[in-house]
């Protein structure tokens, strides 16, 4: 017998990160009348994607800049196509963010003036080492009620309103039922679709972090909710095995790519679209042309940078990710008289830096009434990174408060879900433990995970195939992964760790099935190496200057395709990425 | 294996039930031996080398290490957080036995030796 909880709130928020933390604090302090309860699968202190630690915002309006000319940037960056309006709005909170958050205790760095020190164009520095714990603490002073260690397994809905959550504890066991009248999801985005980089213990030592793993979109695929852009997923340009952040090196140090014969070939290949600024895709589409070619491998140059440099270089990466450092100690390398290889990772899913994720308004709602999304799993604005899905976060916040007031929700009874919904969910839920007691053979998470990175990595645009994929081998991957949802069912956990893994596989089953659908439908390349289409390999502005969304019909389970418009919104060119206002 | 626990250095936190690593570590990977007293890394392969484990334990038991398949051991990289929790300093030694120190500013939050499962902000013993 499971023991259930039962929670009612105002504002359900799922998962506790970046965007999750803001949007509480936010909700708390424009609507103290409002409950606001936070359900975390890790413990929000270093959970998710900040767990290590950053060393700069990477979206930041630094003088001169404005909302304008940040969307000229992105939109070029993303190869002409964004929602504008999501870009401009978010843009238009990055400094209230970042400087709340430095009031919180996080160190920015400043010049003698007191302005932050630019690290680039849209970058500043911060020590964030710990910028997860100072949000985590800022969300508990703000009064937010956290439940760590809840692993959401599915949303409440009643008929086409979406009325709270469910999920088990990874610590006591219990399933607990969340009701509420505003759900924001904030769950990130997804790793492990694809075959990870390294193998044996170092198989989680990916670019983002492994325990992202699409929870927050497939809840929303089960539920139907309109999703947008899953085609144009993410490929990193990392360093070599540490699989560390490159900017750190290549604006920190001003390192230019360069190839096996000292070639800076951004430059001489690439000079038509920017060169070392080309778009984001094409600087790691370049590299990998380049050791697809034989002239690999490919470097960040940072030999003759001063020994200061190279201690400045050190510091950064031990303020969010140390291991860069590590491995250079155990090599016996000197950034400064060698370069730095770098590799591209396995391709992930995650709205923060490309645009895959659910579809909403400008004031983040999603297609399904009472839901609302912020962060990673929110679709249409790339280049968040951190500071994007602060404001996202902010903008959820201020919008759940503004309809519970308006819509009369907040003096509304918390909607009863019909018994029968939540026990088919508590079996749903706990499913794999039954096999296991019952003493089925069944399937390991691990096994099923592996069986679905293979299917991805060979048929849908994985590494070994340089990230290229055609209509046939789209059709072999959709086949293919048609015979997982069957086999979901045979998997066995014996602990909650092991159904937790359960429940992670199962979600990005149901990501990948959406992300092949969206591969295959667009028939254009317009993202080189995040969706490089080998049988349609131009951009194609003409048929494909517009969205491709998808809904999973929720009676049919079949994944239907739609398009909606791009609008613009801001002059200029959409493939120049417009110059700093004034200069 | 990315990170170790010293099992003669770890001394669970003495009864606590949920130790800092543990709760600390974001992919649920530790878990603590009670009839040892000893907290360990149950699933190596599934580490993010993220370290917050590393950082959160109080008595520096956790040993920061690279997996064997990037490079030889023998190199070390160990955090020292501050009295004042403000500065962090890294103490390097590369194969060869050359030793280098970066200190780094930072905010670093108290960590309850233990707390209770349902809510975070409830019934901390921050007694470090």
């Amino acid at each position: 017998m499971i023991e259930r909880q039962t929670i009612e709130t105002d504002i359900l928020i799922i998962g506790g990160g970046t965007a999750g933390c803001m949007a509480a604090v936010e909700a708390r302090e424009r609507f103290p009348q409002y409950k606001v309860t936070i359900l975390e699968k890790a413990h929000i202190d270093r959970s998710g994607c900040l767990a290590g630690g950053m060393n700069a915002i990477n979206a930041y309006l630094n003088k001169g800049e404005t909302p304008e000319s940040f969307v000229r940037y992105v939109r070029s960056d993303s190869c002409g196509l964004i929602r504008e309006d999501l870009v401009q709005s978010m843009s238009e909170l990055f400094e209230y963010c970042v400087k709340k958050v430095e009031k919180w205790g996080l160190p920015v760095l400043c010049d003698d003036n007191g302005d932050y020190i630019p690290r680039g164009r849209w970058n500043i520095k911060i020590n964030g080492e710990s910028l997860k714990p100072i949000l985590a603490k800022a969300a508990r002073s703000a009064k937010a009620k956290v439940y760590n260690w809840i692993v959401v397994t599915n949303l409440l809905t009643e008929g086409d309103r979406v009325v709270g959550a469910v999920g088990f504890s990874l610590r006591n066991g219990k399933f607990y039922v969340v009701r509420a009248k505003a759900v924001l999801i904030a769950t990130g985005g997804a790793a492990g679709l694809y075959r990870p980089n390294n193998a044996g213990d170092a198989s989680h030592k990916t670019w983002y972090s492994p325990y992202n793993t699409g929870a927050g979109y497939a809840m929303g695929i089960r539920a139907g909710a309109e999703m947008t852009s899953y085609e144009m997923r993410y490929v990193a340009i990392r360093t070599k095995d540490a699989i560390a952040p490159t900017g750190t090196i290549a604006l920190g140090a001003g390192a230019p790519q360069v190839n096996s014969k000292g070639e800076r070939f951004m430059v001489t290949r690439y000079a038509d679209i920017g060169g070392d600024g080309a778009p984001t895709p094409y600087r790691a589409h370049g590299p990998i042309q380049e050791i697809k070619e034989g002239r690999g491998p490919v470097y960040l140059d940072t030999r003759g940078i001063t020994p200061e440099k190279v201690t400045d270089l050190k510091k950064a990466y031990l303020d969010m990710y140390p291991s860069q450092v590590l491995y250079w100690l155990a090599n016996d390398i000197d950034p400064g008289k060698e370069p730095v290889e770098i590799q591209t990772t396995e391709p992930y899913i995650v709205g923060g830096h490309c645009q895959a994720g659910y579809w909403v308004d400008n004031e983040r709602r999603t297609t399904l009434k009472g839901l609302y999304a912020a962060g990673d799993v929110a679709g249409g604005a790339p280049f968040k990174f951190v500071s994007g899905c602060w404001s996202e976060g902010v903008i959820a916040a201020r919008t759940m408060g503004k309809d519970l007031s308006q819509e009369g929700l907040a003096q509304m009874e918390a909607t009863s879900v019909p018994e029968s919904q939540v026990d088919q969910e508590e079996t749903r839920a706990f499913y794999p433990f039954k096999n296991h007691e019952q003493g089925k053979f069944g399937v390991q998470a691990a096994e099923l995970e592996s069986r679905l990175q293979k299917i991805m990595e060979q048929y849908a645009g994985g590494a070994s195939t340089h990230y290229e994929m055609n209509e046939e081998m789209l059709k072999i991957a959709r086949k293919k992964l048609s015979t997982l949802p069957g086999e979901i069912d045979d998997l066995v956990a014996a602990d909650l760790h092991q159904l937790m893994k359960a429940h992670e596989v199962i979600d990005r089953i149901d990501v990948a099935q959406v992300l092949v659908e969206h591969m295959a439908y667009r028939r254009e390349t317009r993202w080189p190496t995040y969706h490089t289409r080998t049988d349609y390999p131009e951009r194609d502005d003409a048929n494909w200057l517009k969205f491709v969304n998808s809904v999973k019909n929720t009676k049919s389970g079949e994944i239907e395709m739609m398009t909606r418009p791009y609008e613009q919104m801001v002059s200029g060119d959409r493939y120049q990425p417009g110059k700093k206002p004034g200069s | 294996m990315p990170v170790w626990i010293d099992p003669d250095i770890c001394n669970g936190c003495n009864n606590s039930r949920q130790p800092p690593c543990l709760r600390m570590c974001p992919g649920d990977l530790i878990v603590k031996d009670h009839s040892t007293n000893k907290a360990q890394l149950k699933y190596p392969e599934d580490c993010w080398d993220c370290l917050p484990c590393v950082k959160a334990c109080p008595i520096e038991a956790i040993e920061f290490h690279l997996s064997y398949q990037f490079g030889s051991r023998g190199a070390k990289l160990q955090p020292r957080i501050h009295k004042g929790r403000d500065f962090i300093t890294w103490d390097a030694e590369d194969i060869k036995g050359k030793k280098e120190s970066f200190t780094i500013r930072t905010k670093v939050m108290k960590i309850a030796l233990d707390e209770t499962i349902e809510d975070g902000s409830e019934g901390l013993d921050f007694s470090i």
